[in-house]
């Protein structure tokens, strides 16, 4: 493989991370914001969480990036495949993140709650200061396993030709054939991303375990 | 265009679309499970390379997207002298990632066996092959199914991909439709409801499959 190959490839792998990381980072807000109606006091706004949570799970993210990319410009929307390919991302995983922060929120033991409020605290602190570190605490895991799988699921964006490293590694095999090793190069630059991640993740558990923060709940 | 005349007109259309949908799931699944028997069969029988070399295969294709596997076969066989049709590439790419996935579980279920019952199986004379297919594998098998189930729903999806490699299936149906009508909505609004059916029954069939093997016990 000569050098401009390699360069293209690992370009493209840096906008693959890019994507991963910008969506994962939105997803986490509207997670959250998701979370919070899924334990609404309305039973309306509660039946709308089960039916985005049902919706997005149950259909695969390829739809959902082919809905966006078609129906965008019929909205008039102006926008390049990158804010497209970020939106979809974050609509996905946002949904999934939801899910999760949904588990540790029901984590959290009786206790916790009644004596959060027995003391007093408003509820805004009460979410800043004793509902979110449990659930961080408990749910860093499953956040980084979702944080893995955005890596691997930016690659369908490639099909609504959002570039990133997939794309890449499909234009370079169509002009020269060399599917092997480009794909061989392709894999070992994602193997590089999501493995590092993931290490990433279990050391941050590791020290947060150290600190007597992550851990089993209970 | 109403909706409703959308799709009256243009339901029909999806049907061979669903079927290839259904059709490559239930094979992939099906050869993603033996697969996956498979790579257990090696773990456990193949000595430390044996292991070391599984755990390898697995570690690759969970940390790589199946698009690059799909990719890899479609337009690889060809230049080894494998003109397959892309239906047949697309399957083996989601057996191959599957199965990984499938080991995975199934080692977790393993671990659940108490080791007396390897004790047993030698002592009325089972050679250990009979043995993992007579004690093991159903075991690991039944202890499975829950997960198996949500394995079978990724897979599901994940077939969508292979729209990417000219399979009719439902996305490409509704890519197509789409380009022919320009109602995007509607021919993805119809897909994503048949993809949710489809989900559906999967999870139903395999929690019948739950409730049935409790009776049997």
């Amino acid at each position: 493989m000569d050098a401009p190959t390699l360069t293209l490839l690992l370009k493209g792998a840096g906008v693959s991370l890019a994507l991963a990381l910008t969506s994962t980072a939105l997803a986490t807000v509207l997670g959250a914001a998701l979370t919070a109606l899924g334990f609404s006091r309305f039973a309306a706004l509660r039946a709308l969480y089960r039916l985005y949570v049902y919706v997005v799970r149950g259909t695969p993210l390829l739809v959902l990036a082919l809905l966006i990319f078609y129906a965008l410009p019929a909205l008039d929307l102006r926008t390049g495949p990158y804010v497209a390919g970020v939106l979809v991302l974050t609509l996905y995983v946002g949904a999934l993140f939801a899910e999760v922060f949904r588990g540790g929120v029901l984590a959290i033991p009786r206790p916790q709650w009644e004596s959060a409020k027995s003391l007093g605290l408003p509820p805004a602190a009460m979410l800043k200061r004793v509902i979110a570190p449990l659930v961080v605490r408990y749910t860093l895991p499953p956040y980084i396993n979702v944080c893995v799988m955005t890596v691997k699921a930016s690659s369908v964006l490639s099909i609504i030709s959002v570039w990133e490293l997939t794309l890449a590694a499909r234009e370079i095999i169509e002009r020269t054939l060399a599917v092997f090793t480009v794909l061989g190069v392709a894999a070992a630059l994602y193997f590089i991303m999501c493995f590092g991640l993931d290490r990433l993740g279990r050391r941050l558990e590791r020290r947060l375990m150290a600190r007597g923060f992550a851990g089993e709940p209970g | 265009m109403t909706y409703l005349g959308w799709v009256t007109t243009y339901g029909p259309t999806y049907l061979d679309a669903l079927g290839w949908t259904a059709v490559i799931a239930v094979l992939a699944s099906v050869g993603a499970i033996v697969w996956g028997c498979a790579l257990l069969l090696v773990r456990l029988a193949g000595g430390r390379w044996g292991a070391r070399a599984v755990d390898a295969y697995v570690q690759v294709f969970r940390n790589t997207p199946v698009l690059l596997p799909i990719y890899l076969i479609y337009f690889g066989f060809p230049l080894v002298g494998l003109p397959w049709p892309a239906a047949v590439c697309g399957g083996l790419a989601l057996v191959l990632q599957n199965g990984a996935y499938v080991s995975e579980i199934l080692r977790g279920s393993f671990k659940a066996i108490d080791r007396v019952q390897f004790d047993a199986a030698k002592s009325i004379g089972l050679s250990p092959w009979s043995a993992f297919r007579k004690v093991v594998l159903p075991q690991v098998l039944v202890y499975s199914i829950p997960s198996l189930g949500n394995q079978v729903v990724l897979l599901l999806k994940d077939t969508s991909l292979l729209s990417a490699i000219t399979v009719t299936e439902l996305t490409m149906q509704a890519k197509l439709l789409t380009e022919q009508t320009g109602a995007a909505y509607e021919a993805f609004a119809v897909v994503a409801v048949l993809y949710l059916v489809l989900v559906a029954g999967a999870e139903a069939l395999f929690r019948a499959a739950q409730r049935a093997v409790r009776w049997s016990r």
